[in-house]
């Protein structure tokens, strides 16, 4: 008893020791550790949310890249396939309009060749007529001058007869 | 300087100590910065709670990497006694203690006693943590092993009589925690105080600061060493085996 009297060792401070660690503890325990814990988990949770996120974004951006050179690995391929449809197509238009030209120009060149026959038959036929009428005339006139009426038309038949042959079978010839 | 803390007055009987006024004034600025870190924490902390989390997070590693799955029940008694015991301690340092003079009623012609005192100079505190520790201790070793798992670790009648006696040393071993715990904590602080007061005695200016900030250091490692010790008997009580 002595000593602990020596060391200050009271009953009552001891007591009210112990009551006012204990009451300290569970404050301490209610308001510091467990909002504590419960920030620190939600950070920890946020932090690894964010790494997942940025990780995912990067897959994302890796995965769009590739997409993008493929993408435009297939843009390429497609435009030169589109070029080369573009060339052959327009080699066979420019080929077919061609062909359709040459044809067109040996058709008017023939409806022109047939044109100019018939207007040289047409003109030919009446130059023949116009003949045939002006010798007639002549013929006409100088042999009303010799002959009677019935022999001028007899010699005239006859000549108009052999003329119109004769301009015929030029004509034909 | 007296072993035992200088009573100031009583209320209601009740002998009111140095010491306590010093307990008070380390529960008030240990309750403010709580409530002060409680209702201004955020997501994005800044210093103050930095240094907060800084604190509880490591002692939680610390008994997590320990104790295991128990770190639950361990780290918040290991974690305040802890706070108490560094923050009383370091506040002990601050001038005012043991110069500042108390007359209590009655003995107005004397010196006076010191108004302040470190609270963990007290032995009624020291030891009244060191009991709570213990006990504790044991509560969780009857709650977390069972009952019988905790008597066998004092009386096992294997290999009698050698488990016998090992059991009887195990249960005198933890009336001598109570007393390491106490005590260490007791006179590591109370031998600091005198030091620091006979320097201060000697030379008022310079020549304590030396000793100052050895004192800073012990008070951090005082209240690290009784924190740890806990932690490891109540590991080791509350460990299946």
């Amino acid at each position: 008893m002595e000593i602990f009297n020596l060391l200050g060792l009271e009953p009552k401070l001891f007591i009210a020791q112990i009551v006012n660690f204990i009451i300290l503890f569970f404050i301490l325990k209610l308001f510091l550790y467990k909002p504590v814990l419960q920030m620190l988990e939600e950070r920890n949770k946020k932090i690894k949310q964010g790494l997942d996120d940025a990780e995912n974004a990067k897959k994302v951006l890796l995965d769009a890249g590739n997409e993008k050179v493929n993408i435009l690995k297939d843009a390429k391929v497609n435009a030169d396939k589109i070029l080369e449809n573009t060339k052959t197509s327009a080699e066979l238009l420019k080929q077919k309009t061609s062909e359709d030209a040459k044809k067109q120009a040996v058709d008017i060149v023939d409806n022109a060749k047939k044109l100019a026959k018939d207007e040289f038959d047409k003109a030919n036929r009446q130059v023949g007529e116009i003949s045939v009428d002006l010798s007639k005339k002549i013929v006409s006139k100088i042999l009303s001058e010799i002959f009677t009426e019935e022999e001028k038309n007899a010699v005239l038949a006859k000549a108009v007869d052999k003329i119109e042959r004769g301009g015929y079978e030029k004509t034909t010839n | 300087m007296n072993l035992a803390p200088e009573i100031l007055f009583t209320v209601a009987g009740f002998p009111v100590t140095n010491t306590i006024v010093t307990t008070v004034i380390t529960d008030l600025i240990i309750v403010s910065l709580v409530l002060v870190f409680r209702f201004t924490m955020s997501l994005y902390p800044k210093m103050f709670q930095n240094i907060m989390e800084s604190v509880v997070e490591y002692f939680y590693d610390s008994t997590k990497d320990i104790a295991g799955s128990r770190v639950s029940f361990i780290y918040p008694w290991v974690l305040t006694f802890f706070i108490f015991i560094f923050i009383a301690n370091i506040i002990g340092l601050f001038p005012g203690f043991e110069s500042i003079r108390f007359h209590p009623l009655g003995n107005l012609s004397e010196e006076g006693v010191p108004l302040l005192r470190t609270a963990t100079s007290d032995l009624n505190l020291t030891a009244a943590f060191a009991i709570t520790s213990i006990v504790m201790t044991h509560f969780y070793a009857v709650k977390y092993t069972g009952v019988k798992s905790y008597i066998g670790r004092f009386i096992s009648f294997q290999m009698f009589p050698i488990f016998l006696f090992v059991g009887l040393l195990e249960f005198i071993g933890e009336f001598t925690k109570i007393i390491s715990l106490a005590f260490r904590l007791f006179g590591n602080i109370l031998a600091g105080e005198v030091v620091l007061g006979t320097m201060s005695s000697m030379m008022a200016f310079g020549v304590p600061i030396p000793f100052m900030m050895l004192e800073v250091m012990v008070a951090l490692i005082q209240a690290i060493v009784f924190a740890m010790l806990t932690m490891a008997f109540m590991n080791i009580l509350t460990e299946k085996h």
